[in-house]
C-alpha cells in the first residue's frame, strides 16, 4: 500500500476513482453498461498506446508533438501499401516508417542540441504534409481480402472475447512497465530525465536513451494507428489529428512531470481513461461536444497542480 | 421558381461550357484567375474543382487559372491566403464566403480595385444590399441541401420504406463552418415539421474521436433513428458505429437511417450498397468551371449575371446512383474511385 501511494501513477488512480464515483452518482444506469464500458475502454486502449510513448519521452525531459501525425502516417501506409506488400508486409513497413520518423527526430534533437518541442512540431507538420501528398486528400479503402486476413483479425475486432486493442494494451503496458521498473534501461531513462549531468557522470549514454525513447514513442503511435485501422479499415487524412495533445494530456494527468525523471506507464493509461471517459460522459449527459475540450483543459491543470503537490508531499523534488 | 430558374441557368451554363462554344485565339488578352478555397488536398472534392479548372484552361488557353487552399483550415489562414492572392493583382477571384465578416474587408478592397469576384460554394448569407458586392454566387445552397434531403427522407418514411423520424442527429466535423451549419439547419427545418427532434453534434474530423463521440451520443439518446453526416467520408463511420451498436443502420423500415452529402465515391457507393438512404450533388464540377467562365465573360464582354447560380442540390438515391457512379468514375478514374470507396 505504501508503495502504491508513493508510485508516480497514484495521482491518476485517485483521479480515476473520483471520476468513477462522480459518474456513478450522476449517471449510474448510463455509465455502468456493457456498451459504455466497451466503447470507453476500446478508445482508451488506442489513446493509451500514444500516451505511453509520450510518457517515456516526457520522462527523459523531452516532448514529442508529432505522435498524432505519426499515428496517421502509419495508418495511411498500412492501408495504401497493402495492395503491393500484403497485410504483414505493409504492417512491417508502416512500423518501420514510424520508427524512422522517431529516429530522425531524436537524432536532430540530440545531435543538433535542439529543443524537442520545435523539432517534433516540425515533424508534426512535415509528416501531416506527407499524408496529404500521399493520399491526395482522398480516403482509402482496405480490400475485402485484407479485412479478413488473419493479421488484420489479430489486431482488430475481438481476441479471446476481448476487444483486440485492449488485449494488446495489456500486453504492451505490462512489457513497458517491466522495462521501466525492472531493467537497467528503465533506470537510465528515468535518470536521464531526472538529471542528465548526474546520469552521464554515472556512465549513462543519455543520447542513446533519448533516441530509444523517441523511437519507442513513434513505434507505439504507429502501432496505435494500425490497431485503429485493423478495427475500422478506413483511412482519412485527418487520422490522428490533435491526438498529440490528448496524449500529452493523458501522460501529464497520469503523473508525468514535464521536468522529467518521473512518470509511469499505468499512469499514462489511466490518464487516457480519464480523457476518453470525460468526452464520453459529457456527451452522454447532453453537454455540447465542444465542452469536452474545455473540460480536458481544466482536468489537465487540476491534475498538474495535484500531481505536483502530491510529489512534494511524498518528499520528491519537482 | 427562383430556384428553378437558377437550376435552368446552371444547366444552360453547363451546356455552354461543355459544348465548347468559345475558343481562344492567338493574340488574345491574357488573364489570370485565382480560386482561393477552403477545400484543400485533404478533401476529395478538391479534385472536382481542379479538374474542371484544367478543362477551362484547355478551352481558353489565354487564361491561366490558379487554385490555392489550406489544409489546416482556419478563417484567419483563409483570409491571409486571400490577401496574398489579391496582392498579386489577378484578373479575377473566385472564393467561398466562409465568413462574411472576415472576408468583407479584403474582398471589398479587391472589388474597388477593379478585380471581379465570384463567390462559389458558400455565398454571403446576408440580405441583398448588405452582402459583399461580388458578381454572382455559383454553387449549391447548403440550407437547401439539408432541407431537400430531409424532405426526401420524409417522403420515403410516409411511403413506409423507412422508419418515421423521431430524433435526428446532425453529425458535423467542423463547428465553425457556416455551410455545414446551414445543412443542419435545413435538415432541422424539414424534420421538425414532421415532429422529430433534431440535435447538432460536433464529432470532429479525426475518425476514432468522431466514432467515440457519436457512439456516446447514440448510447445516451436511444430514440435517435436518423443520422445525417454533413460530410460523405464520415458516413461509413456513422454506419459502423450504429452497426456495432446493433441499431440496424441499413436502409429498411426499421432501425437507424443514415443520410449524407456529396457526390463522392463513398457517398454514392453507400447509397448503392443500401447503407445510406440518399446523398446529394451540389454540382462540384460546375463550381470549379462556372466561376472561371463568368470571370472571363465579365472581363471580356462585361457580362454580369443578375441572380445567384445554383448548381444543386440534386438528390442521389438508389434510383439514380448507378448513373452517378458512372459519371464520377469518369472524372476520378476507376482506380481512385475504388480506392476511395471505404465501405
Amino acid at each position: 500500500m505504501k508503495q502504491l501511494v508513493r508510485s508516480q501513477g497514484f495521482g491518476a488512480i485517485i483521479g480515476v476513482v473520483v471520476m468513477l464515483v462522480v459518474f456513478s452518482l450522476i449517471d449510474f444506469s448510463g455509465w455502468w453498461t456493457a456498451q459504455t464500458i466497451t466503447n470507453v475502454t476500446q478508445f482508451t486502449a488506442i489513446l493509451s498506446f500514444v500516451a505511453m510513448g509520450q510518457a517515456l519521452v516526457i520522462m527523459t525531459k523531452e516532448i514529442d508533438l508529432s505522435v498524432g501525425s505519426v499515428y496517421g502516417l502509419a495508418g495511411v501506409a498500412f492501408i495504401t501499401l497493402e495492395p503491393s506488400f500484403g497485410v504483414p508486409g505493409s504492417l512491417v513497413i508502416a512500423l518501420v516508417m514510424a520508427a524512422f520518423v522517431g529516429f530522425l527526430q531524436a537524432l536532430t534533437v540530440v545531435k543538433g542540441h535542439l529543443p524537442s518541442m520545435i523539432v517534433t512540431l516540425g515533424g508534426l507538420f512535415a509528416v501531416r504534409g506527407i499524408i496529404y501528398v500521399w493520399t491526395g486528400g482522398s480516403v482509402h479503402n482496405f480490400s475485402a481480402d485484407a479485412r479478413i486476413h488473419p493479421v488484420t483479425r489479430l489486431f482488430g475486432g475481438e481476441l479471446f472475447g476481448v476487444e483486440a486493442a485492449i488485449f494488446w494494451l495489456v500486453v504492451a503496458a505490462s512489457l513497458l512497465g517491466l522495462v521501466l521498473w525492472a531493467t537497467p534501461f528503465g533506470n537510465r531513462l528515468l535518470a536521464t530525465g531526472g538529471s542528465r549531468e548526474s546520469a552521464e557522470s554515472r556512465g549513462v549514454r543519455t543520447d542513446r536513451v533519448k533516441i530509444c525513447a523517441f523511437v519507442l514513442c513513434s513505434l507505439l503511435a504507429g502501432f496505435a494507428g494500425i490497431l485503429t485501422l485493423c478495427n475500422q479499415p478506413q483511412t482519412h487524412v485527418t487520422l490522428g489529428e490533435n491526438m498529440e495533445l490528448e496524449a500529452i494530456s493523458a501522460a501529464v494527468i497520469g503523473g508525468c512531470l514535464l521536468t522529467g525523471g518521473r512518470g509511469s506507464i499505468i499512469g499514462a493509461v489511466l490518464g487516457a481513461l480519464i480523457v476518453v471517459s470525460f468526452r464520453y460522459e459529457l456527451i452522454a449527459l447532453g453537454a455540447p461536444s465542444s465542452w469536452y475540450v474545455t473540460f480536458v483543459g481544466v482536468v489537465l491543470i487540476v491534475a498538474v497542480i495535484f500531481n505536483q503537490k502530491l510529489a512534494r508531499f511524498l518528499g520528491h523534488s519537482v | 421558381m427562383k430556384f428553378g430558374n437558377s437550376i435552368l441557368l446552371s444547366a444552360l451554363m453547363a451546356a455552354t461550357a461543355l459544348g465548347g462554344i468559345a475558343h481562344a485565339q492567338d493574340g488574345e488578352k491574357q488573364y489570370r484567375f485565382v480560386m482561393v478555397s477552403h477545400i484543400g488536398s485533404n478533401d476529395p472534392n478538391m479534385g472536382w474543382l481542379t479538374k474542371s479548372m484544367e478543362e477551362f484552361e484547355k478551352k481558353y488557353p489565354n487564361v491561366k487559372t490558379e487554385y490555392i487552399s489550406t489544409n489546416n483550415y482556419s478563417v484567419q489562414e483563409h483570409v491571409r491566403l486571400l490577401e496574398q492572392a489579391i496582392s498579386t493583382q489577378p484578373d479575377g477571384i473566385a472564393v467561398p464566403i466562409v465568413s462574411s465578416d472576415a472576408f468583407e474587408g479584403p474582398l471589398r478592397k479587391a472589388i474597388e480595385a477593379g478585380i471581379p469576384v465570384v463567390a462559389f460554394n458558400i455565398p454571403d448569407g446576408r440580405p441583398e444590399g448588405e452582402r459583399i458586392p461580388y458578381l454572382t454566387y455559383v454553387g449549391g445552397d447548403e440550407y437547401l441541401t439539408g432541407k431537400k434531403l430531409g424532405e426526401y427522407a420524409l417522403e420515403k418514411a410516409e411511403a413506409g420504406e423507412i422508419p418515421k423520424p423521431t430524433h435526428v442527429v446532425c453529425a458535423s466535423h467542423d463547428s465553425a463552418h457556416q455551410g455545414l451549419k446551414a445543412r443542419c439547419a435545413g435538415m432541422k427545418d424539414a424534420m421538425e415539421k414532421a415532429g422529430a427532434k433534431v440535435d447538432e453534434l460536433f464529432i470532429g474530423a479525426e475518425p476514432a474521436t468522431a466514432r467515440n463521440t457519436l457512439q456516446s451520443f447514440l448510447q445516451a439518446n436511444p430514440d435517435t433513428n436518423y443520422i445525417f453526416t454533413v460530410a460523405g467520408w464520415s458516413s461509413p463511420w456513422a454506419w459502423g458505429v450504429a452497426n456495432e451498436m446493433k441499431l440496424d443502420p441499413d436502409v429498411d423500415d426499421k432501425g437507424v437511417t443514415v443520410l449524407t452529402v456529396d457526390e463522392g465515391p463513398v457517398s454514392i457507393e453507400g447509397v448503392r450498397a443500401g447503407h445510406v438512404l440518399a446523398t446529394n450533388s451540389q454540382g462540384f464540377w460546375l463550381q470549379g468551371y462556372a466561376p472561371m467562365e463568368w470571370l472571363y465573360w465579365n472581363k471580356e464582354f462585361g457580362y454580369a449575371p443578375q441572380s445567384n447560380i445554383l448548381t444543386g442540390p440534386v438528390i442521389i438515391n438508389k434510383d439514380n446512383a448507378d448513373k452517378w457512379a458512372e459519371l464520377v468514375r469518369g472524372v476520378f478514374g476507376d482506380k481512385a474511385y475504388d480506392e476511395q470507396n471505404t465501405w
